[in-house]
């Protein structure tokens, strides 16, 4: 079987900066993966290769062996770290949508989920809270059964309650053969969910590594070494 | 998946357009009603104004918001944050702009179907349609004398022009907007920019080309001149600048998505 994310001198420059320069990577199956660096270090220009809404200057991104493209995103789950869901709907029109274009889409999961938050599916995106949207689009994400999940800081702008009941239903609901790729740098609230780490520093991967690798070499945790490597 | 996007493009524009229509036939109907009995004498003359001027101005509503729904329909969903999810959908660029191309297409027949038929709810009395089979048959005879067996080629040559300058009108503010996104904070003013930029290059070639041709052509007074040179010169330059604005928009949105 393929990886299910695999980069070859991955480079993005936008006019004159370099924004990805010379990424290697390769993500295996069934990991939970954080993408760990500071604003502007690369995060969102790899995921937004990933997600096929940027195109590479040079070196390739393979997801499953294939280029980004239509089959790829068949197999992609991804949240960005926008409100990208026309606020005219009623949140059960996005399930109905997600149901139209996504074939792994489990629409009954989706409301199930939306049940338990007692979430009336008849409202307006509009009327809705910037954290309760959150969650409606994490639902949405969550729902698929993706082979790889692809997180722009879904925790970013939500309480600490709100956080943990993300968590949850990220690890709750992917299945065993998918990968979660989770960028962040709230690295304290989701270290205990991550199986890998990759940190990320001006366009370049600096250490990807196994989250229990780094306790029992480094003796600390992803937090503190993250915080050393990234001191400013 | 071409179906499924046309489906929910048809959804989003319905909802601010149905209601249009719906107020246009509603003002139509009423209109035809309060002509139809001359009863509003004294302080109740202003009626029959007030519901015309109702109607006049659902009509321009009907054509003005239409082409603006549409224009803010394709901004807003492929520019803005919704663009994040339409451009990870599982198509191609190019099935996103054909769904808008084509609903925007439907739209803008629909809303000349839908005049057409609010003016004859509005004013058609019985015995007019034989007098607009008489004015189609005079038309045709006109024609016919002016072009001679030319007559279904310049019809033909017409409605395809039609339907092309229907389609020019849609893509030049596409490839705008898919220009105009490039620029980052300001893509509305970019596309504005595009979009003038464009007519004006526009202009410069259309002048030279007249010139060009005026100056070339020894059938010039010839009528006939229209259907067998000018008409299928344009159809072929229509399609040509069509074809352009199509490509230029596809590869763009396809290589330099420029999201915020």
């Amino acid at each position: 079987m393929n990886a299910i994310l695999e980069c070859n001198s991955l480079t993005k420059k936008f006019s004159n900066v370099v924004a990805l320069s010379n990424v290697d990577l390769t993500l295996e199956r069934g990991r939970i993966v954080g993408l760990l660096g500071p604003n502007g270090s690369g995060k969102t220009t790899l995921i937004k290769i990933l997600n096929g809404l940027l195109v590479p200057n040079s070196g390739t991104l393979l997801i499953d062996g294939k280029k980004p493209g239509p089959d790829t995103k068949k197999i992609v789950s991804y949240l960005p770290d926008k409100s990208y869901l026309p606020d005219w709907m009623r949140v059960s029109d996005t399930i109905e949508f997600y149901k139209d274009f996504y074939e792994d889409f489990d629409a009954y999961k989706a409301m199930d989920m939306l049940k338990r938050l007692q979430l009336d599916p008849n409202r307006k995106l509009k009327a809705l809270s910037k954290g309760t949207k959150e969650k409606v689009q994490l639902i949405l994400v969550m729902s698929r059964q993706a082979d790889l999940y692809c997180l722009d800081e879904p925790i970013g702008g939500v309480d600490p309650a709100a956080r943990d009941y993300i968590l949850n239903t990220i690890i709750t609901n992917y299945n065993e053969n998918a990968t979660v790729l989770l960028s962040t740098h709230l690295i304290a609230d989701i270290e205990k969910v991550l199986d890998d780490v990759i940190f990320i520093k001006d366009g370049q991967i600096v250490l990807q590594s196994s989250v229990d690798d780094i306790r029992m070499k480094e003796g600390k945790s992803v937090d503190s070494l993250f915080r050393e490597v990234f001191k400013c | 998946m071409l179906t499924k996007l046309l489906k929910h493009e048809l959804k989003a524009t319905s909802r601010y357009l149905v209601p249009l229509f719906l107020i246009l036939f509603l003002f139509s109907i009423l209109n035809r009603i309060v002509l139809s009995f001359d009863i509003f004498h004294g302080m109740f003359s202003f009626i029959p104004g007030f519901t015309m001027l109702g109607y006049v101005l659902s009509l321009v509503a009907l054509v003005v918001v239409t082409y603006v729904i549409l224009i803010i329909r394709f901004y807003k969903n492929l520019t803005s944050e919704e663009g994040y999810l339409m451009f990870t959908l599982p198509a191609k660029a190019s099935q996103l702009i054909n769904s808008k191309l084509l609903t925007s297409i439907l739209w803008t027949v629909l809303s000349f179907f839908a005049i057409l038929l609010s003016l004859f709810t509005l004013f058609l009395i019985e015995g007019d349609f034989n007098m607009i089979s008489d004015a189609f048959q005079r038309g045709w005879q006109v024609i016919t004398m002016e072009f001679g067996d030319k007559n279904v080629l310049f019809i033909i040559e017409v409605i395809i022009l039609v339907i092309l300058s229907i389609i020019d009108s849609i893509l030049i503010i596409y490839v705008s907007i898919a220009i105009g996104q490039l620029f980052n904070g300001r893509k509305l003013l970019a596309s504005f920019g595009a979009y003038i930029g464009i007519k004006i290059a526009l202009q410069v070639m259309y002048t030279i080309i007249i010139a060009i041709i005026t100056m070339s052509s020894p059938h010039f007074d010839d009528v006939t001149f229209l259907p067998t040179f000018l008409f299928p010169f344009v159809i072929i330059m229509q399609s040509v600048l069509n074809g352009i604005y199509y490509w230029v928009t596809n590869y763009l949105f396809a290589n330099k998505l420029n999201l915020e």
